[in-house]
């Protein structure tokens, strides 16, 4: 305790204790140069699901698709939010991207694309990345997938 | 006050675990960022679970959530023995939590919170993280519910403090 707190014990005076429950968990954080991004899912602007349900059940391939593109939007507006421009993006290093899949569903990688493609139209070669996809057995709000990524991002 | 004393005063208290299997360590360190390995809710010095089974069959998802928070503090712990103190963490950045889910049970987001809750009253603002939490099946121990494995950037103070070499067992 601090000579400042231990004065404040004297004269009786307590703060009220911050509660943190619930707000470890960031959108994105930086480590130097790169940003990391939390898992992103296919919601609107409110935070509402869009898709839901297991792809190869409720979720069939192509809707994937589009729902990964969606997670990819969201993480666009999240990095122009933490960055400014998204000029200032170097170059995207590395994804995950979990597929909620049903069965024997095993084509996690054209679901991907999803956000693959979307990144490749929007920043050429620097939105090129590394990837693994994989099948989940259940994701947040049983939506059909989500996507992390790390970003390299200019000065 | 270093942070080992909020831990005490928090009265989360951890020990280390992980068993010396050779291949495997617990921490690596490159360029100032510190990996730790996927911990999940046992015994330090048995490996004993302290749960087993899937959450939203043999277990609830407030025992999930007490589950994570015991990954959270081995976690800090095999950080606290590596280093000496948790004042080490400048930024917790990343944290991947695998969570075992029975049939039905759509809410392991909830349950990672457990590790996320206990980062932050330990920590505070250097607590903060982003997170992927994803939903599995099968897990390793006679099938825990839940392990997590992080990243954080090192404090300038902590840097090249323990060589490279020292750290295979």
């Amino acid at each position: 305790m601090g000579a400042t707190e231990k004065r404040m014990e004297q004269l009786g005076i307590t703060l009220q204790q911050t509660d943190w429950r619930g707000k470890g968990v960031l959108e994105a954080v930086f480590a130097g140069d790169m940003l990391y991004f939390s898992a992103h899912y296919p919601v609107d602007e409110k935070g509402k699901p869009v898709y839901v349900g297991r792809v190869g059940a409720e979720i069939d391939e192509e809707t994937a698709y589009k729902a990964a593109r969606l997670c990819g939007l969201n993480m666009l507006r999240t990095l122009q939010a933490y960055i400014g421009s998204l000029d200032r993006v170097d170059y995207f290093v590395k994804t995950l991207c979990l597929v909620n899949s049903a069965g024997d569903f095993c084509n996690m990688p054209s679901v991907m694309n999803g956000f693959s493609d979307l990144m490749v139209e929007v920043f050429g070669h620097r939105g090129q990345h590394a990837r693994a996809a994989m099948g989940a057995y259940v994701l947040e709000g049983n939506m059909p997938v989500c996507v992390d990524a790390i970003v390299k991002v200019r000065r | 006050m270093s942070t080992i004393h909020v831990i005490q005063e928090c009265g989360c208290e951890t020990a280390q675990r992980f068993q010396r299997y050779k291949p495997l360590v617990p921490i690596r360190e490159a360029e100032g960022i510190v990996y730790v390995s996927g911990h999940g809710p046992e015994d330090i010095n048995t490996y004993e679970p302290l749960y087993r089974g899937r959450i939203g069959e043999e277990l609830t998802p407030e025992e999930g959530y007490q589950a994570a928070a015991e990954c959270a503090k081995t976690l800090l712990r095999a950080v606290q023995e590596r280093y000496g103190s948790l004042d080490c963490i400048r930024q917790i950045v990343r944290a991947l939590a695998l969570v075992n889910c029975g049939r039905g049970f759509e809410e392991p987001e909830k349950v990672a919170d457990g590790f996320s809750d206990i980062c932050m009253a330990i920590l505070q603002d250097r607590g903060r993280h982003v997170r992927t939490v994803m939903g599995t099946r099968n897990m390793p121990n006679h099938n825990i519910p839940v392990e997590v494995e992080m990243m954080f950037v090192l404090s300038d103070g902590y840097r090249d403090r323990v060589s490279c070499g020292d750290i295979m067992l």
